[in-house]
């Protein structure tokens, strides 16, 4: 067939980083909501609560991505879940188990951040008569972001990259398509290569950005 | 099937060419050639100056083969033998180089491959030949020679037994179908029935269980491989008829030195003669008919 000379696929590349980004971003916003629920839950006053955001931590932490996404994708439909119809299955498998997985990191993060926060000044919201949730917000929340932002963009890079397991389960991303073209052309080197150029293409500004966001919340402070 | 054909009779053409060259060097020495022959009676006389010569006298064939892949090439686990039907053409093969003896085993080297490693086993000659459930291609015989072909498959499809909507590759249109991911048979779906919509996959036994699940609605590879599938779901079935051409063949280090002088050639005459008085069949019989449940007497045959 003489592939390499009519190669006339490239358009799989930026389809895959299309299909890379909405997964990077849908995952971000998922664990960052959350993992802040699961970290409130972990310094909750109430003890079951503390006990559930504890054992969802471990839980997620403690077993690989992967065989979550395995998981998600080839077991759930025993168990008599359906993620999507067939053809959304893939990608909702992944964005849920991108999100499951790193949203336990990052409640442990944003978990830190509140525990950073001087006991002084939640004393003294309380005492002025602020609820508890009342307090989260005006007070503790507030302060907490602003200290986790370096944490949270390296999970947001461990992320993005963490994104190409989705391929796996045959969701067609960025390394989807460059299997593919290896797979066409035989020219592994430059599939790949290609490949971590456009992933570069995205952690590399997404560092910038956490960077810039750190520097101008420390002169709001 | 016409093109395939039509690249066999090319190969065997340039063949011809490449064994007349080396014909020709090595007419130089008419009378060591006659005491060579003489000193090996009880051998096939073979030319002094080719490739098959140089393997009978060093006494071993190497032979590069699946250890794994049923029912073309396995090793047993109990015997630790080579066993299959690419195996036993191989054996033939031996034989038109070591004679008819009864242990044809004791002159072959077993040299284990995987996919990834036919084509480098011959390039870095580790092996004098590699039969593996080869398909010939143009892409590769840019880098190795190939025999005729000595076994024909194609694609087909693979559906739930109660499926009667899907019976031809075009019923595809419109229904979901998984393939390896990259893959010729990928390929194929998409030339064949471009409306499919396709799920792929890294192996086919993903596939099966997208299938069982009823998340795809077809499996369409090799009816090789679709063969195990059947066997480990009994409750699938393969349908259609073959969509697609996978010829087989026998790959061979170019001859770029003069260094495999009429190798090809000479598995090309074997294979006509076990094709011609039978051998070829029984073959056949013995090892693919439990799982296709046809008799063939030739590759060629629909």
């Amino acid at each position: 067939m003489g592939i390499i000379g009519e190669f006339s696929e490239l358009y799989l590349f930026p389809n895959g980083l299309f299909i890379t980004i909405q997964l990077a971003i849908t995952s971000l916003l998922g664990s960052l909501v959350l993992g802040t629920v699961i970290a409130l839950f972990r310094i909750a006053p109430l003890v079951p609560l503390r006990w559930l955001g504890g054992g969802y931590v471990e839980f997620f932490r403690n077993t690989p991505l992967l065989v979550q996404l395995f998981f998600l994708y080839f077991a759930t439909p025993y168990i008599g879940i359906y993620l999507g119809e067939p053809d959304t299955f893939g990608f909702r498998a992944a964005a849920l188990g991108l999100t499951l997985y790193h949203a336990a990191y990052v409640a442990e993060i944003v978990r830190g951040g509140l525990l950073a926060v001087d006991k002084g000044q939640i004393e003294a919201a309380r005492s002025l008569g602020l609820t508890y949730l009342g307090m989260l917000r005006e007070v503790q929340l507030p302060q907490t972001f602003r200290a986790v932002i370096p944490p949270l963009g390296n999970i947001g890079i461990a992320l993005v990259k963490n994104t190409s397991l989705a391929a796996t389960i045959g969701v067609a991303d960025l390394l989807f398509a460059g299997d593919i073209v290896e797979s066409r052309t035989f020219r592994a080197e430059e599939a790949y290569a290609a490949v971590a150029i456009l992933y570069l293409s995205l952690t590399i500004p997404l560092g910038i950005l956490v960077n810039y966001l750190e520097k101008r919340m420390l002169v709001a402070r | 099937m016409h093109s395939s054909l039509k690249t066999a009779a090319v190969a065997l053409a340039a063949l011809f060419v490449v064994a007349a060259c080396g014909g020709g060097a090595g007419t130089g020495t008419p009378a060591a050639s006659s005491a060579a022959t003489g000193a090996t009676s009880t051998k096939p006389k073979l030319e002094l100056a080719s490739y098959a010569y140089a393997i009978q006298t060093k006494g071993k064939l190497r032979v590069g083969a699946r250890e794994d892949n049923v029912p073309f090439g396995v090793k047993n686990v109990a015997t630790s033998k080579f066993e299959g039907f690419d195996v036993d053409i191989a054996r033939e093969i031996a034989k038109e180089i070591f004679g008819n003896e009864s242990d044809i085993d004791k002159f072959i080297e077993y040299v284990p491959v995987v996919s990834a490693t036919r084509i480098p086993t011959l390039t870095e000659s580790k092996a004098d030949f590699v039969i593996a459930t080869f398909t010939i291609n143009d892409d590769r015989k840019k880098q190795i020679d190939f025999s005729d072909v000595y076994f024909n498959t194609g694609q087909k499809i693979l559906v739930k037994k109660d499926n009667s909507t899907i019976t031809k590759v075009t019923d595809l249109n419109g229904k979901r179908v998984c393939s390896a991911k990259g893959s010729t048979s990928e390929v194929n779906i998409r030339k064949e029935a471009p409306q499919a919509a396709l799920e792929l996959q890294d192996t086919y036994v993903p596939c099966l269980i997208l299938l069982q699940q009823g998340r795809v609605d077809a499996v369409s590879t090799d009816e090789t491989i679709l063969f195990g599938l059947v066997k480990q779901d009994p409750n699938t079935k393969i349908v259609g008829s073959y969509f697609s051409a996978e010829p087989y063949g026998i790959g061979v280090k170019k001859n770029a030195n003069n260094d495999r002088n009429g190798f090809v050639d000479l598995i090309n005459r074997s294979l006509v003669a076990m094709i011609q008085d039978g051998r070829w069949a029984k073959i056949y019989k013995q090892w693919i008919t439990p799982v296709s449940g046809d008799e063939k007497t030739t590759p060629d045959q629909r």
